[in-house]
């Protein structure tokens, strides 16, 4: 098991810090290219959403992203001490719906949902923990 | 993110380069939306080459979908071209094939531009 962890406050400004650490561990496990913009992608819609959602006046929460590659499957982990926010609970945006009716609310959750194998969400003590896996190719 | 723009006769053609993510989003809106304003006159097509872009997240989405609808405002024809396999996917996934015009290449997409309305 090969694993990385870093943390962040949560502020959209560390988002490019996060996509390198990302970078950095792909290169180091020597992962296929094509799935690093899959990752790339889920951590940004995740990480934008604890920095949408999370905020309050008097606290900035601190988001902690680890990822972790076992049995071929990579796990990306993203936890904060925000307020709870499950965002798997966000409406499901209908992709059918035409140019005008069509809304951009909940895209990039279910973008995250349809690129992973799975994507779990938990309230661990006062922490949101959103957990994506997807098998790796190499 | 760079971008850049070529006309064609009365079809504006940009080329985002690299990411359009969170970060580069507003400033990508805004250049489209100058675009389609042109030099007072809009141009009959407005056109994206994302032949150099290599990444496209929600907030990215969100700036295509703004730009067709202002475009079908004016009357101007929106349509995509030379998707990246992740960048197709995206598109794909979240339904915008179906509701933007996209096109395998550059040439198929001015000649669908130039062609009867």
């Amino acid at each position: 098991m090969n694993e990385r962890r870093t943390s962040v406050p949560s502020d959209a400004t560390q988002m490019p810090i996060l996509t390198r650490f990302l970078q950095e561990f792909w290169s180091a496990a020597e992962l296929p290219q094509a799935d690093a913009l899959t990752f790339e992608l889920a951590l940004e819609e995740v990480f934008m959403n604890v920095v949408m959602h999370g905020a309050s006046a008097d606290s900035v929460p601190r988001v902690e992203v680890s990822v972790a590659l076992g049995d071929g499957a990579l796990t990306l982990t993203v936890e904060d001490d925000g307020p709870a926010f499950d965002p798997l609970s966000l409406a499901v945006p209908d992709v059918t719906a035409s140019l005008d009716e069509r809304r951009v609310g909940g895209l990039g959750v279910f973008l995250v949902r349809r690129m992973m194998d799975s994507v779990s969400y938990h309230r661990v003590g006062a922490r949101n923990q959103l957990r994506m896996t997807k098998q790796v190719a190499r | 993110m760079k971008v850049r723009l070529e006309t064609f006769g009365p079809t504006t053609l940009v080329l985002p380069q690299g990411r359009l993510d969170f970060a580069s989003a507003d400033r990508f809106q805004m250049q489209l939306e100058q675009a389609l304003a042109g030099a007072g006159t809009a141009p009959a097509a407005l056109i994206i080459d994302c032949v150099d872009l290599d990444y496209v997240s929600s907030a990215g989405l969100r700036v295509f979908l703004r730009a067709a609808r202002a475009a079908e405002r004016v009357g101007v024809s929106f349509a995509v071209c030379t998707l990246k396999p992740a960048v197709r996917d995206v598109f794909d996934l979240s339904g915008f094939s179906r509701i933007i015009a996209v096109h395998a290449s550059r040439a198929m997409a001015l000649q669908t531009a130039a062609g009867p309305a």
